[in-house]
């Protein structure tokens, strides 16, 4: 077994995702208009209530609204549009013929074409909305440093975590498509999915307490909030490394379960015909 | 895993059978109905032959292409391509294969036809010099010099095509499946592709087996026809023989000067069309041969020119369609 394939399949994806320059900047501009419109809802409500006890402060709930902006291309919105066309188009036969691992290969791809999508717009926010923004005299309103060197670390490994989890919840998506030879309905549930339970909406820490535990088990809080939360070093219930685990539970449970369906739609696939 | 059975040919197929379940109706409670794509086919294919699949559409060629490249697995029947069977040993049999399907692009809209070769390269891990070597001969043979750094989008049809069948040889398969490769193309585009899948046969010993609605792709290319209509295989022979059991009937023309004078035909040879100074005479060459028919007619008074010809060859298939109620 060689990887050559699969990095192959990285590398097309990962050129593609930085193809769209314009994108890039347009992205851009849209996440620090929503993200400035947040805040200022956020200062609001602050304000409107000062004695209330929050579980994030109003400088965390700036930052987490910035992190989580500069990071929407990362979430599971949709199948990998790559396999969306091909479904299409009925090309998809030809991954059929390809002699590799489909999981591995489609995997690859997914994850490339996130990173592609999200590494350039993460960086560039992050200079925006941090550094340039303390500069400008908006320290109040910026994107803070993580709370202490092992936030920085672990929060890092959470993110890489987080990737990988976002991926292959994508890679369901992809499935969804294979079976339905139609992209629309992989973005029909993986938008309002991925957006409502990710905490893109709402970061998921303000949610009324009985519905947080909830929230924190399901699989999208691994993206983005777990990775987050330890960034800002807010407690999740028995510290990072709760965090961690259930990323590490949800990438270990959505890869067995994603590939026994996947085997059994490609089995569908070669019984029914694409 | 052992195969079945021995098999020394390239391609060999025993009893396939394939049936789809199709539901009717659309509603929750749809019933189902089997539909009969192929109903027990058996063939075989020797190393480094050409070999033409025809059939109307709906005949079950395009099932028969799928299983054979691994893609579908039949209800029932073997089937060993290279020795393997496609369906058990997916990775190792598709390896080992080139397929073509006309109306659906291999290439990377997004990439150069030069970025999508090394892209397979990596896929079908062949080594640097071996690449090398594959895309400096198909460069040449497929004329992509001069496309090699364009997008894949901006090709036209005929470039396309070259490029695809470019993407299908890189890695050097023992086995070329094209299914439809001329659709769609312009005259020299085809005669291309045809010289092309010609040479590659002769000079590399690769087979092929090649669908086409195109009759003249059959008769340029192929060594053998197999026609399959309703699921099963309806002829299986040198294209000649083909003609000879369908249509042998030819045609003479003759023109004349004058009107065209009263014919005593020999039998066989019937009177099928008359023009002012014109007339056309379909015969049987087995009853009355070619020869003696030109000898019979050729001292009447008036008679400027004739010719003889056979039906073209989609005539010929129509007919064999029609006659077998494919």
């Amino acid at each position: 077994m060689t990887l050559r394939p699969y990095l192959t399949a990285f590398g097309l994806q990962w050129k593609i995702g930085l193809r769209y320059r314009i994108a890039v900047i347009a992205g851009l501009v849209a996440q620090m208009w929503f993200g400035a419109v947040t805040l200022m809802a956020y200062a609001s409500v602050y304000h409107a209530a000062p004695d209330v006890q929050a579980p994030l402060s109003l400088r965390q709930a700036m930052t987490y609204t910035w992190i989580q902006q500069s990071l929407f291309t990362l979430l599971p919105l949709g199948c990998l549009p790559a396999i969306g066309d091909a479904a299409k188009t009925g090309a998809i036969v030809y991954d059929l013929l390809r002699p590799v691992d489909m999981w591995n290969w489609w995997l690859s791809a997914t994850l490339a074409r996130l990173l592609g999508n999200a590494v350039p717009r993460a960086i560039l926010l992050a200079c925006v909305a941090g550094p340039l923004a303390m500069l400008v005299g908006l320290g109040a309103w910026s994107l803070a440093p993580p709370a202490d060197m092992a936030a920085a670390a672990l929060s890092l490994l959470s993110i890489t975590l987080g990737a990988l989890l976002s991926a292959t919840i994508v890679m369901w998506w992809n499935i969804l498509t294979a079976r339905t030879l139609s992209p629309l309905g992989s973005y029909a549930v993986g938008t309002p999915l991925a957006v409502l339970l990710s905490g893109m909406l709402l970061p998921l820490p303000l949610y009324p307490d009985w519905i947080r535990p909830f929230l924190l088990a399901q699989p999208f809080a691994g993206i983005t909030d777990i990775p987050i939360r330890i960034y800002l070093g807010t407690p999740i219930p028995g510290g990072a490394v709760t965090g961690l685990g259930l990323q590490l539970f949800w990438l270990a449970t959505l890869t067995l379960l994603g590939r026994l369906w996947m085997r059994q739609t490609v089995n569908r696939l070669e019984v029914q015909g694409a | 895993m052992q195969p079945p059975f021995p098999a020394p040919d390239a391609i060999t197929v025993k009893n396939l059978r394939k049936t789809y379940t199709v539901r009717e109706g659309g509603s929750w409670r749809g019933k189902t109905r089997e539909i009969v794509a192929l109903d027990g086919i058996s063939f075989s294919v020797p190393k480094g032959q050409i070999a033409g699949f025809i059939g109307p559409n709906g005949a079950g060629k395009s099932t028969a292409i799928k299983i054979l490249s691994g893609i579908l697995r039949p209800t029932s029947g073997e089937v060993q391509v290279n020795g393997l069977v496609p369906w058990t040993n997916r990775v190792a049999h598709v390896a080992r294969i080139g397929v073509v399907f006309g109306q659906r692009t291999q290439l990377w809209w997004d990439l150069s036809v030069g970025e999508g070769l090394a892209l397979l390269r990596d896929i079908y891990s062949v080594e640097p010099e071996r690449f090398a070597r594959n895309r400096a001969r198909l460069a040449d043979a497929l004329d992509l010099g001069g496309i090699m750094d364009q997008s894949v989008r901006q090709l036209s049809l005929g470039q396309r095509m070259r490029a695809e069948i470019a993407a299908s040889l890189i890695h050097d398969p023992d086995i070329l499946i094209l299914d439809e490769p001329t659709i769609g193309l312009d005259a020299p585009s085809k005669l291309a592709v045809r010289a092309f899948v010609h040479e590659l046969c002769q000079d590399r010993g690769t087979t092929v087996l090649l669908t086409t609605h195109d009759m003249h792709d059959i008769e340029a290319l192929a060594e053998r026809v197999i026609v399959i209509g309703h699921g099963r295989i309806l002829a299986d022979s040198p294209f000649e023989d083909l003609r000879m059991t369908t249509l042998s009937e030819r045609i003479l023309e003759l023109d004349f000067h004058g009107t065209p004078p009263e014919l005593a035909l020999p039998a066989g040879a019937v009177e099928t069309a008359r023009a002012p100074h014109s007339l056309t005479i379909t015969f049987d060459p087995r009853q009355i041969p070619a020869p003696a028919l030109v000898a019979h007619v050729g001292h009447l008074s008036g008679l400027d020119d004739l010719r003889i010809s056979r039906p073209s060859i989609d005539e010929i298939i129509t007919r064999f369609y029609a006659d077998h109620a494919a």
